[in-house]
């Protein structure tokens, strides 16, 4: 292909692009050479490099604590999620029956319905559940926000794995249950094994309803980093920040590799 | 072996399919043949059970399995696309349907050898499907299809997606197998050609219907209808008016006013309109000398030159154009555009439908 010869226009458009990408990268990036810092107070640029945030995150204060709790809950979020959405693209993408479309939009709804929403009515039903404070009650919030992606991510791999393969294995004799497990489920591994991530990572950076729903004992990590910025501007938030900045990006990549190998 | 009676598929309003009645026998080579839409696929469909009848039932080996899941009818199948498990090796592929069917080990994996010799494919066993050609993948989807033994399978145009080159060589494989086997064969194509080389008998279908059911020959030679005629082969036709009728023959006056006689009037009366059909290689160009029951004089409008055949273009005074198809071997003749030249043809070769 002939290479274009760039505009002022397109130069300008490029540009202006770039500039809101730096806009909206900086502030996580700034982060990174703050988290290096060996000062009691966040500041910028950092007097000298360290490790002192870092050892207080790992083993002060109760940071590992709400970090454990974030990981038990993210994971039983996307476990769950996993059985409930990846079950219900199953059924809507294979099986023909009444008001499929309204319950499809009944299912996805809780992605549309604003957080602080969903936050207080769950708040107050799980209060009435008397699971508000607990690590199953905050499992089910999340699993709540995370079930439309799973269910939206594992639709799309239903569409690529061809009906003729499940069709032929049934006329070869296999039932419906063996079929699934023989032949749907290996072809959809890529796309459930990036649904569970979105999930955990939903589940990990989930803050509004957590919020609600944590109670002393079961904070989160979003819960604990959002009462230290309230109460005490706590420097140790660069370090968390900049893991969790870490995880999500290691997250990205593998999801992108796993779809690529597609 | 499959039996149909008043089998049938509508959705909601659409009738994919109207009440077919059909019977394949034993060990038969059956064509279902028809241009897309005509319902050849549905038919299939509705055998292999991936799709269920609205009315009619179906039989196959003496059992009714109108109402039974496609797992419980113990049949084969092919697909255009080869449905080949793209996360298995071929010898996985071919030991899946075994798999189902639980058994042991030591004999899945003599049957999978057997099978991949039985399709000249023994070299390939641990490659994956996308690793093979077109042509290897559909051997082994036929491979993993007859290693269970089914005494029915089903063949939704297996070959559509080969080079012409290459189907033909799959086309005789596939004959190859079935006589070795000696199974029950169900084949969808839309290629007419394909289904004249396989068939024992052709099930040409229209809109859902089944048009003309026969040998490969009674639909080339004695088409029930001008669809046939035109579908399987090539055909001159022409329209006219039955100028005499009697039992055993008919006289056509052609829109040109050419007459010609055929056989077997099929209910035609005097003076009905009627059409005429007649195969380009039943009509010769004759040379100075050469006589046949039935000659036309016209003038050469083109010399077509296809190879092993040539076709010539010949327009009569009516301004009717038929095309006569010789072998170029045989017909040595210095034509040019132009030239007047005399056809003739026998009567037995004219086929009057109405």
């Amino acid at each position: 292909m002939a290479r274009r010869r760039s505009s002022p226009l397109s130069l300008a458009a490029a540009g202006a692009a770039w500039l809101g990408y730096a806009f909206l990268a900086l502030p996580s990036l700034i982060i990174i050479p703050m988290s290096f810092s060996n000062s009691d107070e966040l500041s910028f640029p950092p007097h000298s490099i360290s490790l002192y945030l870092y050892d207080k995150y790992f083993f002060e204060s109760n940071w590992m604590a709400a970090t454990l709790e974030s990981l038990e809950v993210a994971t039983g979020t996307a476990i769950l999620s996993l059985l409930l959405g990846v079950g219900a693209a199953y059924g809507l993408s294979r099986a023909e029956f009444p008001a499929k479309r309204l319950i499809t939009m009944f299912l996805l709804s809780p992605a549309f319905v604003p957080a602080i929403v969903l936050a207080l009515g769950l708040y107050l039903y799980l209060g009435v559940a008397h699971l508000s404070g607990t690590t199953t009650g905050l499992i089910i919030s999340h699993t709540l926000v995370a079930v439309p992606f799973v269910i939206v991510t594992a639709m799309a791999g239903l569409r690529h794995v061809d009906r003729h393969l499940e069709i032929a294995a049934n006329v070869m004799g296999a039932g419906r249950l063996l079929v699934l497990r023989r032949i749907t489920l290996p072809l959809l591994r890529p796309t459930i094994l990036a649904a569970a991530l979105f999930a955990f990572l939903i589940s990990f950076d989930e803050v509004v309803i957590s919020y609600f729903i944590a109670g002393v004992r079961t904070q989160t990590l979003p819960v604990k980093m959002y009462s230290a910025i309230h109460w005490e501007i706590s420097p140790v938030l660069a370090a968390v920040s900049t893991l969790l900045t870490l995880l999500s990006l290691g997250i990205c990549f593998v999801v992108a590799l796993v779809r690529k190998d597609r | 072996m499959v039996r149909l009676e008043g089998a049938g598929r509508s959705y909601g309003p659409v009738t994919a399919l109207a009440g077919i009645d059909l019977e394949v026998l034993q060990g038969e080579f059956l064509t279902l043949l028809g241009p897309s839409g005509s319902g050849k696929t549905t038919l299939l469909n509705l055998i292999s059970g991936t799709v269920s009848v609205t009315s009619g039932r179906i039989w196959i080996d003496g059992r009714d399995v109108t109402d039974l899941p496609p797992m419980e009818r113990g049949l084969g199948m092919v697909f255009q696309n080869y449905a080949l498990f793209p996360h298995m090796t071929v010898a996985e592929n071919i030991a899946f349907p075994l798999r189902v069917r639980r058994l042991p080990e030591a004999e899945i994996r003599r049957k999978v050898t057997e099978a991949l010799d039985l399709v000249r494919l023994p070299e390939i066993a641990e490659r994956k499907p996308k690793e093979l050609s077109g042509g290897q993948q559909q051997r082994v989807a036929i491979a993993r299809c007859l290693v269970y033994n089914p005494s029915l399978v089903l063949m939704d145009e297996p070959l559509g997606a080969l080079d012409k080159k290459l189907r033909e060589q799959m086309q005789l494989e596939i004959k190859r197998l079935h006589a070795l086997l000696g199974m029950t064969i169900l084949y969808v194509t839309h290629d007419q050609e394909e289904a004249l080389v396989m068939s024992d008998r052709i099930c040409l279908m229209r809109d859902g219907r089944i048009e003309q059911l026969g040998t490969a020959s009674d639909l080339y030679f004695r088409p029930l209808s001008v669809f046939a005629a035109d579908f399987l082969g090539e055909s001159n036709l022409l329209d006219g008016e039955c100028v005499a009728v009697t039992p055993d023959s008919v006289e056509v006056r052609t829109a040109g006013g050419l007459v010609m006689a055929g056989l077997e009037p099929r209910g035609l009366v005097s003076g009905a309109s009627c059409k005429l059909v007649i195969r380009p290689e039943n009509l010769a160009v004759l040379r100075d000398g050469d006589t046949a029951p039935c000659i036309t004089e016209g003038v050469l409008e083109d010399v077509i030159f296809v190879g092993g055949v040539t076709n010539f273009r010949v327009r009569l005074p009516g301004g009717v154009v038929l095309t006569a198809k010789r072998l170029t071997a045989e017909t040595r003749l210095a034509l040019a555009p132009g030239a007047p030249v005399r056809l003739g043809w026998k009567p037995e070769d004219v086929v009057v439908l109405k």
